[in-house]
């Protein structure tokens, strides 16, 4: 179970200036006031345009940086005070998701699976099981160096899920998945929701609709830095009054309905 | 504990990573391990030519024919005469002479020195001809040699016994340094290359673990791990230190068959370089791969990417590589300092080796401390920035 409960972040920018001009600071507000609620056994969608704060607020529930203010807790234990018994619990595949080109798909998951506390057997054991899973049992052992896209996201995954964690965070990761490769991880998602997978929290944050309309029972949407609407996909559309999700989403996310859906 | 088995893990994951990356390795190793003994053998060429020409005992000489009393004089003092080659001047300028020439230019040298009237010679060399230059002196001391011998001829002819009048000095030479002090001379490169070696092997391993993690985006997973900071930056520096001393294991190695190489055998009498050199030298070089190790990575954790921390990191490079020209530039010999600046204070300890002279705690001390020191304050500033150097906006 996943708790962000009104978070907030600011950054500080640089604007452009010149050679000679130092450029002065800007703030940028990148996060104001988003909360989640994920419970065991659902997949919740965190919905939102480019820039809305979804990367963001995930990396503060990775725990790289503290939120400026509300807080973050994974079942029950907040991020902030106890970081690596919260982390412990999650798998995050975060925005940034580099493998070492050097080691095999096999030697990057049982690595961080050894960082997870894992032993030698135990992690190896889990990277077979997962190749299983995620259909990657012919890169296993190959060096990470010449992986397509799909191959580098299924290894990133694998090793986000290694120490078998009851709560998994998931940010954009079908990006630069073709439709076979979107598909057998949205199987896999569905598995590690439902009962026989262990019944995970996850949440998954994406731009794409079709993605939150065929996988998530819960979506959060979020737009410049809050949450501006919740529900099922059906309770979306029912607030928005709208029959398709798209336009729905425009207007809740940008608060203005463009109205001419039909020829959308 | 778990801070220990954490590191540990680390340690394993860098070095494996660091050790496949056979091209770098490969490239690092060519100045690592083979430049220092190539350049022990071309200037061991150079030492064992010159030893050649004092063996010898040749001149080369320009108008011979005018000065038949001063060819009696060299070959008196077994000299050969050889005729230099008409365009000796150009080919000394060329530096494809590399022997001084005796140039008696003089048609009237007999009838002038037989008058007194000091006919002059001339010793041509070219001061940016080394080998040449170098082969003055030794005309000098034999023509220094034949007007003595003309002076004291001429006085004993009027009846003055004049040996010790003209010399009233019996001057002579004691050299004072041991056979392996002189071998110093020769071997005074080594502890360079050792140094530039720590450096080589340290560098790419820690670059590639900060600023290499941070760009290819597999920092922020991993610190995303329940790991403390500590264990891997710990980790990682272990395996940074180790590449380095790795390095500079194979280019002390490299030394030994150089030294079998060696052309003159004055030379290889006098350099000793075996297993005990070997051993002392790695062990004065543990401060050094700590601290550098710990620095470098310092240097490279605020960089984006890795094409910002090499340009950090050439400052170090520079700077500790050249340290041991400090001795050159300040010949008057080793100041107490020298000792606490990392690289000059390794460079001034192996010449102690080299030079058999024993080590003392005082002298080895400050560099461990200053090691020490540098690795505990850089890692702990890394351990401070790891976090913050994914903590920016995207």
């Amino acid at each position: 179970m996943i708790e962000i409960d009104k978070v907030s972040k600011a950054f500080s920018a640089r604007a452009g200036g010149s050679l000679f001009k130092r450029a002065p600071k800007k703030t940028v507000h990148a996060v104001q006031a988003v909360s989640v609620h994920a419970p065991n056994g659902r997949i919740t969608g965190l919905l939102g345009p480019n820039g809305a704060g979804k990367t963001t607020t995930l990396r503060m529930l990775g725990g790289l940086f503290p939120p400026d203010t509300g807080r973050i807790a994974v079942d029950g234990i907040p991020v902030a005070e106890r970081p690596r018994e919260a982390l412990a619990r999650m798998g995050i595949l975060g925005d940034a998701h580099g493998l070492y080109p050097r080691l095999s798909a096999r030697e990057n998951i049982v690595y961080f699976g050894r960082l997870q506390g894992m032993e030698a057997d135990a992690a190896h054991a889990r990277a077979e099981e997962l190749a299983r899973l995620l259909d990657m049992g012919n890169i296993l052992d190959r060096r990470a160096e010449g992986f397509s896209q799909g191959e580098r996201m299924k290894t990133a995954l694998a090793r986000a899920l290694v120490h078998d964690p009851a709560n998994i965070v998931l940010d954009e990761p079908t990006n630069g998945l073709d439709v076979l490769a979107t598909r057998s991880l949205r199987e896999a998602l569905r598995h590690l929701r439902s009962p026989a997978g262990g019944a995970k929290c996850i949440v998954f944050s994406t731009h794409i609709m079709q993605e939150v309309e065929l996988l998530c029972e819960h979506v959060i949407v979020v737009a410049q830095g809050r949450n501006v609407a919740e529900g099922t996909v059906d309770e979306l559309l029912a607030q928005a009054g709208e029959r398709r999700f798209e336009d729905a989403f425009v207007k809740l996310a940008y608060g203005t309905g463009t109205g001419t859906g039909a020829s959308a | 504990m778990s801070l220990i088995r954490n590191s540990l893990v680390v340690f394993g994951k860098e070095l494996v990573d660091a050790l496949r990356d056979r091209r770098t390795l490969l490239r690092l190793l060519i100045p690592a391990v083979l430049m220092g003994p190539v350049m022990l053998l071309a200037l061991s060429g150079l030492i064992s030519s010159l030893e050649d020409r004092a063996e010898k005992r040749e001149v080369l000489v320009a108008g011979i024919e005018n000065a038949p009393t001063l060819r009696n004089y060299l070959e008196r003092q077994t000299y050969t005469i050889k005729t230099a080659p008409a365009d000796y001047e150009a080919r000394l300028r060329a530096t494809t002479l590399l022997e001084p020439v005796l140039v008696i230019a003089d048609k009237d040298f007999e009838r002038a020195l037989r008058e007194g009237e000091q006919p002059t010679v001339e010793i041509v060399s070219d001061s940016a001809n080394q080998r040449a230059g170098a082969g003055v002196g030794t005309l000098t001391r034999l023509l220094s040699g034949f007007n003595s011998e003309r002076a004291t001829l001429a006085l004993a002819l009027r009846g003055v016994p004049a040996g010790d009048l003209l010399r009233p000095l019996d001057v002579q030479e004691r050299d004072l340094a041991s056979v392996q002090a002189r071998a110093t001379r020769i071997t005074a490169m080594i502890p360079m290359f050792i140094i530039m070696a720590v450096l080589y092997g340290a560098l790419t391993a820690a670059l590639d673990s900060t600023a290499g993690e941070r760009e290819r985006g597999s920092l922020e997973p991993l610190l995303m791990n329940p790991v403390q900071q500590t264990a891997l930056v710990v980790g990682k520096w272990g395996a940074v230190a180790l590449l380095g001393m790795a390095v500079a294991l194979l280019s002390n190695l490299s030394f030994i068959p150089a030294q079998w190489l060696l052309r003159s055998d004055s030379l290889q009498a006098m350099f000793q370089f075996g297993m005990p050199e070997v051993g002392s030298f790695l062990l004065l070089q543990l401060p050094l791969a700590a601290g550098l190790g710990a620095l470098l990575m310092a240097v490279a954790i605020r960089s984006k990417t890795l094409k910002e921390a090499q340009a950090g990191s050439a400052l170090v490079m520079t700077l500790v590589g050249l340290a041991p020209m400090v001795g050159l530039f300040n010949p008057g010999g080793e100041a107490a300092w020298y000792l606490w600046v990392p690289g000059l204070a390794q460079n001034s300890l192996m010449m102690l080796v080299l030079k058999g002279e024993a080590l003392t705690m005082a002298k080895v001390l400050p560099s461990v401390v200053v090691g020490l020191g540098l690795a505990v304050l850089c890692l702990s500033y890394v351990a401070r920035s790891m976090r913050g150097a994914v903590a920016g906006q995207k």
